[in-house]
């Protein structure tokens, strides 16, 4: 591989790079406010995740999902409050 | 349900990283104060013989503040923030916790290895790389230890999305994994030779490249040390302290991204590439600063968080810190990109402009978020209230001065330095020698000297203050909820 | 997509992981194959300077002065000929610096002499009123480690083919052999000198570390 040719393919990559990244991180924040706006998913709630740490709050999201109904109920109540 | 009420969040091992944070702040911004009173009188270079010379304690100043210090600050929160946030106590299970305090213990044994190592002479000379080999894989080591508990933690976690502040940890264990293990490819001579010291390596890169490699890592490791777990720090310690949820948790999430991003990006905008067309290039840089712009995002985030909330930076001094530190946060970012402008930098480089500007970040935004964040750890570790009130009160007065006499000075330093290197008369011959131009720097570097006490005298006051804390303060009954209680 | 990124910690550290390699990919590695070459002329240290240089090193000499000088008439006029890439070839590490303290020093043997130096060394005020460097009076005193200097030619000869011992390329040799060449070539320096006890060391075949610093200053050019 001659020098010119490595150079070649550092532009174009660094190129592509800046390009493929700003696609994707615009498409990454319309999917943000698209989902919330939606009503697909709150991503709002996940803050609460910082102020409702004790060790016996309410989880936000569990990982065992039979929970998930009756948590997010409590948070959303709070957040109410 | 989830836990039983007997379970507690585990602090052991985030109380052994305070202790680090403490001790480790005072040790290497004592020697930093030491070589800024070297650098305004440089009899102080002599008083212990070759071990005592701004040459060999000014690694031990960088290294310390920020491996030691910053590093040892980051462990502390991680170890705290990690159980709170996943929602799971370190006490159960057994093997984190041994990993835990097997990071720990070896880490105090790394950093004692580093300080003699660097006393004695034994460099690379690398900048926040110059440990020999052997130092090299203990951090290593250590580092893999680290992410062992990070993915450990995770792995039992009850909450099942990850919070934005663990993204931030998660980040930094990976970025200085890459950047470290790069930039530290040495070859040990005594085994190739058979002779000589069997510490010494030389470094895998040569000149140029060897620099090119270095300044990715110093640039990108600063990233990794100095932002991103700060802002892990700042995304909790903020809401938790006050009471409000973050402003837009969507905003810290691309801020996040955005962040990623901008930073590796940084080392490329010097490229030109002869053959790439023009309109290409053109488009390059317009996508580049499409990119940067929400990295901003975080400052903003923090800012508006406080939103209606104003009155507790008047009532809380650890809010004071928090919110400093997210200005001067902005500050350093602001000023980072301008000394990159061509013909800025041309001025700054070699200048006390850069240091001004890296003691900005440090001292302003680190140092401020570090301390604060531990306050606000230390009724919940010691389950006391926090000693005094008025000191953190006066530290935090104090300390401000001393960075705003710390940067204005380097400011006027820097600035007036590179303005007489290249001053030149009416014939075109230089106007000053070179021993000119350092002349003029006395003052100023006593100036930047005293602002520097002042700091250091802000830490020991902040050791005290947690040491009658962990002591003799008052006991709480309850875990306070967020504002830390304080007599 | 995002949605399932960010409920898998695994995948989400691959991602992060890719992203910074791929920038460090594209930026560095192309421009190691260029910037690796030897410009013509420019020659390995000879053991005894690396010995000095390693000294430099021990002492953190760059962490004042720099050694690399920008394509600037006010620098060009101070320091001389601007440094190019393929000057550094057989530098590991680099030494640039990042803080001028002191001045650069990248061509420093073109206007110092071993006088100079010595005298300095001793005491930068007596020669340089209004100098903030450390005295280095221990340097006449401590004797160099020849063992490591060799060690790390070798080493650089053996796994990066530096090419000593090639026509016109400085001599290693064996230990032995570079062990001769250091001392004739520590006698020419110590013969400019004045300081007596290194003087009686040099004649004991004992070599100080400021000979050998002076050596590598000089080779600066």
């Amino acid at each position: 591989m001659d020098m010119e040719f490595i150079r070649n393919l550092q532009g174009w990559g660094y190129v592509a790079m800046i390009f493929g990244l700003t696609i994707g991180f615009y498409a990454y924040i319309y999917h943000l406010y698209k989902s919330q706006k939606d009503g697909v998913k709150d991503y709002e709630k996940y803050s609460r995740m910082a102020l409702n740490d004790d060790i016996d709050d309410s989880l936000v999201e569990s990982l065992h999902p039979q929970n998930n109904k009756k948590i997010n109920r409590s948070v959303k109540d709070e957040l109410a409050e | 349900m989830q836990s039983s009420s007997a379970i507690n969040y585990d602090y052991t091992v985030a109380k052994y990283f305070t202790v680090a944070t403490i001790v480790l702040g005072i040790v290497g911004m004592t020697v930093g104060v030491i070589i800024a009173f070297q650098l305004a009188f440089p009899e102080l270079n002599n008083l212990f013989g070759e071990y005592g010379t701004f040459g060999r304690l000014r690694p031990i100043h960088t290294d310390g503040v920020a491996f030691g210090f910053t590093v040892s600050g980051v462990m502390a929160t991680w170890y705290y923030v990690g159980q709170r946030v996943l929602k799971v106590s370190m006490a159960e299970s057994k093997f984190l916790m041994f990993i835990g305090k097997l990071q720990f213990w070896l880490y105090v044994v790394l950093v004692a290895s580093v300080v003699v190592s660097l006393l004695l002479g034994i460099t690379t000379s690398k900048e926040y790389a110059e440990f020999e080999w052997p130092i090299d894989i203990l951090v290593v080591i250590v580092w893999v230890l680290w992410g062992v508990s990070i993915f450990g933690l995770i792995g039992i976690r009850r909450e099942k999305v990850l919070y934005i502040s663990v993204w931030y940890y998660i980040a930094t264990f990976l970025g200085v994994a890459m950047l470290y293990v790069f930039n530290n490819m040495e070859v040990p001579t005594y085994f190739v030779s058979g002779m000589g010291d069997w510490y010494h390596s030389v470094s895998m890169y040569a000149g140029s490249n060897d620099a090119m490699v270095q300044w990715w890592y110093g640039h990108n490791a600063v990233a990794f040390v100095f932002t991103v777990p700060i802002i892990a720090m700042i995304y909790y310690f903020l809401p938790k302290e006050s009471g409000q949820p973050i402003f837009s948790y969507k905003l810290s999430l691309l801020s996040f991204w955005g962040l990623m991003f901008v930073y590796l990006w940084a080392g490329g905008h010097h490229l030109l590439y002869s053959t790439v067309p023009d309109w290409v290039q053109t488009m390059g840089s317009i996508f580049s600063i499409i990119l940067i712009l929400p990295s901003w995002g975080s400052a903003i985030n923090m800012l508006l968080t406080m939103k209606g909330e104003w009155g507790q930076l008047r009532e809380n001094p650890l809010i004071k810190f928090y919110v400093l530190a997210s200005t001067f946060y902005m500050l350093s970012t602001l000023e980072g990109p301008i000394q990159a402008i061509k013909s800025v930098n041309a001025l700054a480089h070699f200048t006390d402009w850069i240091p001004g500007h890296v003691h900005d970040g440090t001292l302003g935004w680190v140092g401020f978020m570090i301390i604060g964040a531990i306050f606000h750890m230390a009724p919940r570790m010691f389950k006391r209230e926090i000693f005094s009130k008025k000191l953190i009160e006066t530290q935090f007065w104090l300390q401000t001065t001393g960075i705003v006499m710390y940067f204005t000075s380097m400011w006027i330093a820097g600035i007036t330095q590179g303005m007489m290197w290249r001053a030149t008369d009416q014939y075109g011959n230089l106007s000053y020698s070179f021993i000119d131009t350092v002349e003029v720097l006395h003052p100023y570097w006593t100036l930047r000297a005293v602002g520097g006490l002042f700091y250091l005298i802000g830490v020991f006051m902040w050791a005290y203050n947690m040491y009658k804390t962990a002591t003799s303060s008052k006991a709480i009954e309850k875990e306070p909820q967020y504002a830390s209680p304080m007599a | 997509m995002f949605h399932w990124l960010e409920k898998n910690p695994f995948f989400f550290a691959v991602g992060v992981f890719l992203v910074i390699a791929y920038a460090g990919i594209v930026t560095i590695v192309p421009d190691f194959m260029e910037s690796a070459r030897p410009l013509k002329g420019t020659k390995p240290y000879t053991a005894l300077q690396i010995a000095g240089r390693q000294i430099y090193i021990a002492n953190g000499c760059n962490t004042c002065h720099s050694q690399l000088i920008r394509p600037f008439k006010s620098e060009t006029d101070r320091y001389g000929k601007y440094s190019l890439s393929g000057e550094y070839a057989y530098d590991r590490p680099f030494l640039w610096g990042s803080r001028r303290i002191g001045p650069d020093l990248h061509r420093v043997g073109n206007y110092r002499t071993t006088d100079w130096n010595e005298n300095h060394m001793l005491d930068p005020e007596a020669v340089v009123p209004g100098s903030v460097m450390p005295k280095y009076g221990f340097m006449f005193k401590k004797s160099i480690d020849f063992k490591t200097a060799y060690a790390e030619a070798y080493t650089v000869k053996k796994v990066f083919n530096v090419p000593y011992d090639k026509p016109g390329m400085p001599k290693l040799g064996s230990y032995e052999q570079a062990k001769k060449a250091a001392f004739t070539q520590a006698g020419k320096i110590v013969a400019d000198m004045r300081n007596q006890g290194v003087k009686d060391a040099y004649k004991k075949g004992d070599i100080k570390e400021i000979v050998a610093i002076i050596a590598y200053l000089n080779s600066l050019k």
